[in-house]
């Protein structure tokens, strides 16, 4: 008998999303943390675990899960060895915290790993985040012609991003779009909000909505988009909508960028009572992670005395530790504003200058070149440096987070 | 991406990546109904559950029929002429065959869309419920039998002496993915243990190392750093002289479920030319959307649940699977977990005739490995490793290098047990190993049972059968010629000097399959 049916449930459910995953990702763990007291031996599952909580802080974004990611790291690699996957996983989690030395550390602690894909991949990122550019582009189309992989699609994207080649960034975050399937929505909206921050730097808004929301459809629920909604929301003035969507972001990931940007959102409509609490505590966390021995917000430091607290002599030693760390042009311009800001103008214009060398096509970096140049007297470079900004990111003076 | 003929799929084996429902198991094919209909079942991982469809996921079978034709070269045995074998199946493959499609979609768990394409009545489509038998009457009169959900794993076989025969590190070693040089071990591959092979002989301390037990996990041990090698110059033998086989026999996917999609179709509704066309070739693809995509298609088009006999148009079948990503590919058991090294992009389905030199390379290399362990026993093999006493470690850069050794053991007929192979005596080739690789499809004989290589029907021991091609099949044991069960004759081993005592497969799978369709047997409980 034919049991064919003439019309299916039409309505297709709602995506799962980040809700879901972390669901799936705590419920894996604590399955990973049974069999951990139960088979501490088993090397196999102890980095899965590690990876999976790896995974967890990646959505949460919690510095307590990050520091959960590390102790599994470590101990793993005390009880087993550097196996060449947590040395892997170690790399990953320290350039995240811009612990760029460690992450060379890590991958000679298994030195095969240098020369792996995922080694490359790593030392390409190093390479960008240390200036050197050239090596960095090199680096990504060798990986990229080796393995066209989504993430190394995007990475050079990010590079062509920075340096200008805007259309080119955009069709590598389609192409890296193109390589992923249903099974990797949060990637997928990753993407998405790439090409968003890409048309919001270049003050297309409209588009960066249709990213932000197609993110969103993509993978529902996550904090990460929000957050770039209420960017995006209180770059178009629509500061009631923002600051409720950042207090909302905040309550779910309370990182202190989020908490600095609500902070000067206030600061920006003039409610300067409402943003010093956020504003403290910004502040207090960043220190705190520094006295942890963190050294991922040395850039967030220095922005936060050049402008928000302004004491620009903080400001400048926060900058010089960060670009001792990694200097590029973002670490530059920010040593140049911290500089500007504590009355070096010409030492401010050495680091300026720098900074321009590297190529980079940003409107905030060349409305920084801007405002020293013609402080410095230089008017003509300035106002082209000015009109140049002002090509890029006609919006460039609206509200924006500090990344 | 999966191992064919490997449920286990080479991912799964590594720590941190999991099952998918696009890792396709099997494909089995063979002819029913006295050689008017053939079945064919397109098994894959039971993902999200046995019975349980993905609806991320596009499901493709390929069929084509065409005449029974011998190779006209067949008889010489040459580099050359296989080398022209493979440029005519590729110029078959590109050029003159029409290949048509009955195309899988998921639209619900519950529900899935069937459509025909390139059939000779036209295209048509239907939506079917899943783990029911539905019976789908078709434009031009005739019937198809299809079942499309959750059976039991018609795969049975010994994965974990697989493994063991060819290094294969992952399934002992925990080895990150990352080192890809630690997978296969470059140590000689053997059917017979190596003496002071400490990677990978049997530990009486771990019985268990290596096999996949029922809460999933696998005892593995921590991988020794390299260099890994092997020094020695002989087979292990026990006190009493006995080798030690690398397989035990056991069913390493007993008790375990598959989702799969049967079809039982009218050779008439293939072809209009039955008489002539009487091969029919077959082969799956698994497709997962794409990411993009996933977002458009809230709310799906309609129409084609709201008319499903609509026909469909070229133009937009070609957009629908351009919205989905092929992840892996199905025809020939073994043609990807012994002949091309699992890698990735050498998933390519029939269209795998490229691979045809890198094929001989490999099968000389396996040969070098399983050659002198079958001569060790006292069998005569195909492959010729020089009197080789022992297991020997051999890669090679160059066909024409590679090609004399294995010329014997890709071109000799493969023997079959009995002529129930041939229930109308009409004058079939035996096939050789070389046609029945290039192209990776099930290639079923619609006069013949079907059995492998003639087809494969579900009870084949696929991969007992596959290592007796390195048998010589003009010897003769026990006053008959070799063939391609006779490693699955336990009266073999009890006469061999080798424990464990055992064909190196199990002979028959864990549950029954049915006499009539689907088929395969009903899944397994499972306790999610």
């Amino acid at each position: 008998m034919n049991e064919m049916a003439s019309q299916a449930d039409l309505r297709a459910p709602p995506l799962a999303g980040y809700r879901e995953e972390l669901e799936r990702a705590e419920k894996d763990i604590a399955e990973l943390e049974s069999r951990r007291q139960r088979h501490p031996g088993d090397l196999e599952k102890r980095v899965r675990l590690a990876y999976r909580l790896f995974h967890r802080a990646s959505l949460t974004g919690r510095v307590a899960h990050f520091e959960s990611v590390e102790g599994a790291v470590l101990e793993t690699i005390h009880e087993f060895g550097p196996k060449e996957d947590l040395c892997l996983l170690k790399a990953n989690l320290d350039f995240r915290f811009h612990r760029l030395a460690e992450v060379r550390r890590d991958l000679q602690m298994s030195p095969l790993l240098w020369g792996r894909f995922e080694g490359r991949v790593l030392v390409a990122d190093l390479d960008f985040q240390e200036g050197r550019y050239e090596a960095a582009r090199r680096g990504f189309e060798r990986l990229i012609e080796e393995n066209p992989t989504w993430d190394n699609l995007a990475r050079l994207g990010h590079w062509k991003s920075k340096l200008g080649e805007v259309a080119e960034a955009d069709q590598l975050y389609v192409e890296a779009e193109d390589d992923l399937t249903a099974k990797q929505m949060r990637s997928y909206a990753w993407l998405e909000l790439q090409r968003g921050v890409l048309a919001f730097t270049h003050g297309r808004y409209a588009d960066a909505w249709r990213h932000y929301r197609r993110a969103d459809e993509a993978y529902p629920g996550n904090w990460h988009t929000d957050e770039h909604f209420a960017e995006l929301l209180a770059a178009e003035g629509k500061f009631q909508e923002a600051e409720a969507m950042f207090q909302k972001v905040i309550a779910r990931s309370p990182k202190p960028e989020l908490q600095q940007a609500l902070g000067e959102l206030y600061l920006f409509t003039g409610r300067l009572q409402e943003a010093q609490p956020w504003l403290d505590s910004a502040l207090a966390r960043y220190l705190e992670s520094v006295w942890r021995g963190g050294v991922h917000y040395f850039h967030h430091l220095a922005d936060f005395y050049a402008d928000v607290r302004e004491e620009p002599a903080e400001a400048v030693r926060w900058a010089r530790k960060d670009i001792e760390m990694r200097s590029n042009f973002s670490t530059q311009a920010a040593m140049a504003w911290a500089l500007y800001r504590n009355g070096r103008l010409s030492d401010a214009l050495e680091y300026i200058r720098l900074a321009l060398s590297s190529g980079v096509r940003d409107a905030g970096i060349f409305s920084t070149a801007a405002t020293l140049f013609e402080a410095a007297g230089e008017n003509a470079e300035g106002q082209s440096y000015a009109g140049v900004a002002l090509q890029i990111n006609p919006m460039h003076h609206n509200f924006h987070m500090h990344h | 991406m999966a191992d064919h003929n490997d449920p286990n799929a080479v991912n799964h084996i590594f720590s941190d990546i999991d099952y998918s429902p696009a890792d396709l198991y099997d494909f089995f094919g063979w002819p029913t109904a006295g050689g008017n209909n053939v079945v064919f079942a397109l098994t894959f991982a039971s993902t999200p559950a046995a019975g349980v469809l993905d609806s991320d996921l596009l499901y493709r079978l390929l069929l084509t029929s065409h005449p029974r034709v011998g190779w006209p070269d067949a008889d010489e045995i040459s580099l050359e002429s296989v080398l022209r074998y493979f440029d005519a199946v590729k110029d078959k493959y590109l050029g003159e065959l029409k290949t048509a499609e009955i195309r899988v979609t998921v639209e619900t768990p519950s529900r899935v869309m069937v459509k025909f394409l390139g059939f000779n009545c036209g295209n048509f489509s239907t939506v079917v419920e899943v783990n029911k038998v539905v019976a789908i009457p078709t434009p031009d009169g005739q019937m198809i039998q299809a079942f499309i959900g959750g059976r039991d794993d018609a795969f049975f076989n010994d994965l974990t002496g697989f493994f063991r025969s060819i290094n294969y590190a992952p399934q002992f070693y925990h080895v990150p993915l990352t080192m890809t040089e630690a997978r296969e071990l470059p140590i000689p591959k053997t059917l017979l243990e190596l003496e002071g092979n400490d990677l990978f002989n049997y530990r009486p301390d771990m019985p268990e190392w290596g096999f996949t037990q029922p809460d999933g996990t696998t005892p593995k041990l921590d991988l020794p750093p390299g260099p890994w090698t092997w020094n020695g110059d002989k087979f292990k033998k026990d006190a009493n002289g006995n080798f030690r086989f690398v397989y035990d026999g056991r069913d390493c996917r007993a008790g375990q479920n598959c989702n799969a999609i049967i079809l039982e179709v009218p050779h008439s509704f293939i072809t209009p030319a039955t008489a002539d066309n009487r091969l029919v070739n077959g082969w799956g693809e698994s497709w997962v959307r794409k990411a993009a995509h996933k977002v458009e298609s809230i709310p799906d088009d309609p129409s084609w649940l709201m008319h499903p006999w609509k026909a469909v148009r070229e133009k937009e079948l070609d957009e629908e699977l351009r919205k989905y990503k092929l992840v892996d590919t199905d025809g020939q058991p073994f043609a990807d977990a012994a002949l091309s090294e699992r890698e990735d992009d050498r998933q390519l389905g029939a269209n795998n005739f490229w691979l045809g030199p890198h094929f001989i390379k490999r099968l000389a290399h396996l040969g070098w490995g399983f050659g002198p362990s079958i001569s060790a026993l006292g069998l005569k093999t195909s492959f010729d490793h020089n009197n080789s006493p022992v297991s020997v470690y051999k890669t090679y850069d160059l066909v024409a290098t590679a090609f004399p050794r294995v010329a014997k053991t890709l071109f000799q007929k493969l023997n079959m047990p009995d002529p129930s192979w041939n229930p109308k005596g009409l004058p079939i080739p035996l096939r050789r190993p070389f046609e029945i690789f290039i192209p990776n499809v099930c290639a079923v004989d619609m006069d013949t049972s079907g059995t492998w290589p003639f087809g494969r029907r579900l009870e084949d021991q696929v991969a007992t059968r596959f290592l007796s091609m390195f048998l010589d099949m003009e010897a003769q044991w026990n006053g008959k010629k070799y063939h391609i069960d006779m490693l699955g004759d336990q009266a073999l081993w009890n006469s061999a000097p080798i424990v464990p005592k055992t064909p190196p497969n199990p002979l028959k799978n864990d549950k029954e399959f049915l006499d009539q369709f689907p088929y395969l047997a009903e899944p397994w409980p499972e306790n999610w």
